[in-house]
């Protein structure tokens, strides 16, 4: 077998959104196909070549054309333009259980997807209770698949995928999912392949993860590869990109120029303007990386053209998933009298909770009642926690603790 | 498009366990569950019988068996255009996830149906014993017939099932021509009942010739007009390949017409 496993030479894929989505139906329009078609490109000119036995990382921003790019190697879409080769069959752990019909079981369902990723009905049998052992679902095999829960349903899809031997696996953030126990036992058995020659290509949000066991890395930025090569140094361009506030956008590029991009991440009518944001530590000096339990400190530079209204200041911790962690504001806070025209607001965490991973912030200046924006920033700053030695899950340390007792 | 079938080849599996299901499901939490397949036809037949042969009174020898053979030739085609339109929107989900060639969800659709009307052909058999009517060689035809009726359907449903993709008026356009041409086709009547002038017209329905291919073997016991076969088959080969090219053209781009 030749050594590339997949080859992809300047491809190109255009969506077409304009038909769906314009207002006037003209049906005459429709019989003859018109219609203003405003195009989209999802990708464009992307080019790399994976070994066997390689695991290739695959990292952007929402929108940035990932899962796209995984949809065409795995033959969902055609290219519009350039070639995919293939060699070998393709396990694609893009949306799992997504073959599945509700209404069969789960049994009934292993030969179903076992016949779309074209295994012969024999192997099936033959991996069949293997399958059925490593998703631990034996006692509920035989009845329908929406009864399962959605956990349940994922490990199913997930055993079945992974007992077909593939050369190439796809797999698109699919360690979110399932619990814990279920990822590392599923992660352990993908690695196993490449010991065997698979190739594995990774879409994933988790730098970490990508860091850890990618041999390369693609960095994509609106539909284009924007780095490719060795996964620590795309990883830092990763960085960089979400910094410049690059390829966090996750509807641009519909034919809208970079400045839009800026302007609909900040708006306002500046009666209030935040002029500048940074975080600093302990000792005032400017940083953006910062550990868990860190004093952590957020300065707003702000000027004021009220005359008698003060404004209400707000903050906003996102993880890049988008997810809010905490949005707090100085009205809450009985921080409302007397603010001079011109100054800074400081938000200060003494001890900061967040664990592991890269943070989104936003700032932003409301009227009293918090219905009219000064001026608002909308996530278009970002800070990076490390977190050594941490042994707990999740992004956040919530004040708990333990106790147990006996009978 | 040698690459194409033998892609489809592959895929015998899928093909087989997606029709098996349709077959399974379609009855899952019926009580008489696969009988239905038979009842329902069954029970459209007395109606159609009852109000024919008994309240308007067509000089029809033998009516039952002059209607069941027009019917299962009617509905052989009319049910499986019907059902396979939907069938690459229905399946979206899986379109847009998996690839796999569409060919198969049509395909596995008239399969299924295909099945029910071979059994509904059957039980026309244990009719025409029933009511004494002769056995012949000629009988022999019908799986021929049978096979006109399978590509002539396919080809139509590749043709709607693609045009429905972007334009979902398409099946209800079908389900009222489907309706029209119920009548304009000699199935419940036969052609010389009609007064003379208004026979030429009847001739240009394409449906009349699969019926007169399926119900001669039956009722007439002998072979159908050469005429009207070979008119069945030509339709049949241009409408399949017409069909096929069709829907190969267009499949690549189905998923970017889904959502």
């Amino acid at each position: 077998m030749d050594l590339a496993s997949i080859q992809v030479s300047s491809v190109g894929v255009k969506f077409n959104l304009g038909f769906e989505q314009k207002g006037g139906r003209n049906p005459l329009r429709l019989l003859l196909m018109r219609g203003k078609k405003r195009d989209f490109w999802a990708l464009k000119e992307i080019s790399f070549e994976t070994n066997r036995g390689e695991i290739l990382g695959i990292i952007g921003g929402n929108g940035a054309g990932k899962s796209t790019l995984l949809k065409i190697i795995a033959g969902i879409y055609p290219a519009t333009e350039g070639k995919i080769q293939i060699q070998g069959s393709i396990a694609p752990l893009i949306e799992l259980g997504a073959a599945f019909n509700p209404e069969l079981t789960g049994a009934e369902n292993i030969f179903l997807t076992g016949s779309i990723f074209r295994i012969p009905r024999k192997e099936i049998k033959q991996s069949f209770d293997k399958i059925i052992e490593f998703s631990g679902l034996r006692s509920f095999i035989h009845s329908p698949v929406k009864n399962y829960s959605s956990g349940m349903f994922i490990r199913l899809a997930f055993s079945i995928v992974i007992f077909f031997q593939p050369d190439i696996v796809l797999i698109d953030e699919v360690f979110s999912v399932g619990d814990r126990a279920f990822q590392q036992k599923s992660f352990d058995k993908i690695l196993s392949f490449r010991k065997r020659g698979a190739t594995i290509l990774l879409v994933s949000h988790d730098t970490n993860l990508i860091s850890q066991i990618c041999d390369r890395t693609l960095v994509l930025s609106r539909g284009e590869m924007s780095f490719l090569g060795s996964t620590d140094e795309a990883v830092d361009h990763y960085h960089q990109l979400i910094k410049s506030g690059e390829g966090l956008e996750a509807d641009k590029g519909l034919g809208e120029q970079d400045a839009a991009v800026h302007d609909r991440r900040r708006w306002g009518n500046k009666q209030v303007e935040i002029q500048s944001v940074r975080f600093v530590d302990e000792t005032g000096s400017p940083r953006s990386d910062f550990k868990s339990g860190d004093y952590f400190e957020a300065q707003l530079v702000y000027v004021s053209h009220l005359r008698d209204e003060t404004p209400v200041f707000g903050i906003a911790i996102n993880t890049i998933y988008k997810l809010l962690i905490y949005g707090p504001n100085t009205l809450e806070s009985g921080l409302q009298k007397d603010l001079p025209h011109e100054g800074t607001v400081r938000f200060i965490i003494p001890y900061l909770p967040l664990f592991e991973g890269d943070y989104l912030f936003s700032a932003s200046a409301y009227d009293p009642t918090l219905s009219r924006a000064y001026d608002h920033h909308d996530m278009m700053y970002h800070f990076k926690v490390s977190s050594p030695g941490q042994r707990d899950f999740g992004c956040v340390q919530i004040n708990s603790r333990w106790e147990i007792s006996g009978e | 498009m040698k690459n194409y079938l033998t892609e489809l080849f592959q895929y015998r599996e899928l093909l087989f366990n997606l029709t098996v299901n349709e077959m399974k499901l379609r009855y899952r939490n019926s009580v008489l569950g696969f009988l239905w397949t038979i009842l329902n036809p069954l029970f459209y037949l007395l109606i159609l019988s009852l109000v024919f042969s008994k309240i308007i009174r067509f000089q029809i020898e033998n009516y039952t068996i002059f209607l069941f053979a027009g019917l299962t030739s009617w509905m052989m085609i009319q049910q499986t255009v019907v059902i396979a339109t939907g069938s690459i929107v229905n399946n979206q989900a899986l379109i847009r996830k998996v690839y796999i060639p569409k060919m198969v969800f049509p395909l596995s659709n008239i399969l299924a149906r295909f099945v029910d009307h071979v059994i509904m052909s059957l039980l026309l058999l244990g009719f025409m014993v029933f009511f004494h009517v002769p056995l012949t060689w000629n009988l022999l035809f019908i799986p021929v017939a049978l096979c006109l009726h399978f590509f002539f359907s396919l080809g139509l449903s590749l043709i709607s099932a693609t045009a429905y993709i972007k334009i979902r008026d398409v099946q209800n356009i079908i389900a009222i021509v489907f309706q029209a041409l119920f009548f304009a086709t000699p199935i419940i009547y036969s052609l010389n009942i009609l007064p003379a002038n208004y026979r030429p017209y009847f001739l240009w329905n394409p449906f009349y010739y699969f019926v007169q291919c399926f119900r001669y073997p039956v009722y007439y016991a002998s072979l159908p007009p050469r005429q009207d076969f070979m008119i069945a088959l030509v339709l049949t080969v241009v409408i399949f390949i017409a069909g096929v090219v069709i829907f190969h053209r267009k499949e690549k781009l189905f998923v970017f017409h889904l959502s």
